[in-house]
């Protein structure tokens, strides 16, 4: 089908662009290779759809459709939480830093005065 | 008073329009100053330097409790006594700082908040006296702390006491995590009555509404 040609495509396109941030090492080959799982996975659920409904129904989930549906909203919720972590972090390495520079500064004019 | 040495601690934001006046205000009743200019883009620091203030710059605004945070760390560097928290846009009276240091200088608490509703406010719009009241019943049920007046900057601390409290919040949300501190370190504290006067000027600097919401997601999902 034409939808799955383009998704794959898609995801070929993803995987090079990977590929370059971890070759301007952007990205650690870790982190590129737990990408790469995740891709190729896609590609193997679109490229044949029928795996997902032998999955489910082993699971006792009734359609294939529904399985991918529920493992993609528990991966993208994990990957927000991630973000949002992430993001904290780096605001409070930012606050530390604005801080010292502010004290620092006025050690030194203090210093300068005397 | 004491020959202990009281701060008065003063976060600011693009505040050119009052900043000289407030400096100015406060060191007439002979009290250091320090302003932490957080991040403005106007000449908030150069003007309150020349009132006659400390100041410390923040490169990038970080919000007032970020910036309370960097006063309590001045004050413990220099060894102050009290720290005075006190408000950049003039709604705060210079007179009544000594009144709220002097128990904490006395050392007969190591807290003294100010309260607006032991006091009175003036010209309070009535958009904040509703959200106010909601504060105040949120900072009960989640501190149980018995007071009448929350989100109050207007207070006087011991550096005994502020080396006890861990703030991590950047923004806002620090008013309520202080009171939350003052519970679980069992702080010793009062309240004691403060005028809050509302001008056009305050209230356009103040915080809007929505920010509530804010507040209460900084609560939620930071630490």
């Amino acid at each position: 089908m034409l939808i799955q040609f383009i998704l794959i495509i898609a995801i070929l396109f993803i995987i090079i662009r990977s590929w370059y941030r971890k070759q301007k090492k952007e990205i650690s080959s870790g982190e590129f290779f737990v990408w790469l799982a995740i891709w190729v996975v896609a590609i193997i659920v679109i490229a044949w759809p029928d795996i997902t409904s032998l999955i489910a129904s082993a699971v006792g989930v009734k359609r294939g459709v529904d399985l991918v549906v529920y493992v993609s909203i528990i991966f993208i919720f994990y990957l927000l939480f991630r973000l949002l972590m992430r993001i904290e972090k780096i605001e409070k390495d930012i606050t530390h830093l604005t801080r010292a520079i502010a004290l620092k500064q006025t050690d030194k004019n203090n210093h300068d005065q005397q | 008073m004491s020959d202990l040495k009281v701060l008065v601690l003063i976060p600011a934001k693009n505040e050119s329009a009052k900043i000289t006046e407030v400096v100015h205000g406060v060191r007439q009743y002979g009290f250091d100053v320090l302003v932490v200019d957080d991040g403005s883009t106007d000449e908030t620091g150069k003007l309150a330097s020349s009132a006659g203030a400390v100041v410390l710059c923040h490169a990038l605004n970080r919000g007032q409790g970020a910036s309370i945070k960097t006063g309590i760390e001045y004050a413990i560097k220099n060894n102050y006594s009290v720290v005075v928290f006190f408000d950049a846009d003039g709604q705060m009276l210079a007179k009544e700082i000594s009144f709220l240091a002097e128990p904490v200088l006395k050392g007969e608490y190591e807290v003294v908040l100010g309260s607006r509703n032991l006091g009175h406010t003036i010209n309070m719009p009535y958009s904040k006296k509703i959200v106010k009241k909601m504060a105040l019943w949120f900072t009960k049920i989640t501190t149980g702390l018995k007071i009448t007046d929350t989100h109050n900057g207007f207070q006087a601390w011991s550096l005994q006491a502020l080396k006890k409290i861990d703030l991590s919040q950047d923004r806002m949300a620090y008013a309520s995590e202080i009171l939350a501190e003052i519970k679980n370190k069992k702080i010793k504290y009062r309240e004691l009555p403060v005028t809050i006067s509302y001008t056009d000027y305050s209230v356009s600097k103040g915080q809007s509404i929505f920010n509530a919401f804010n507040i209460l997601w900084d609560l939620v999902f930071k630490k």
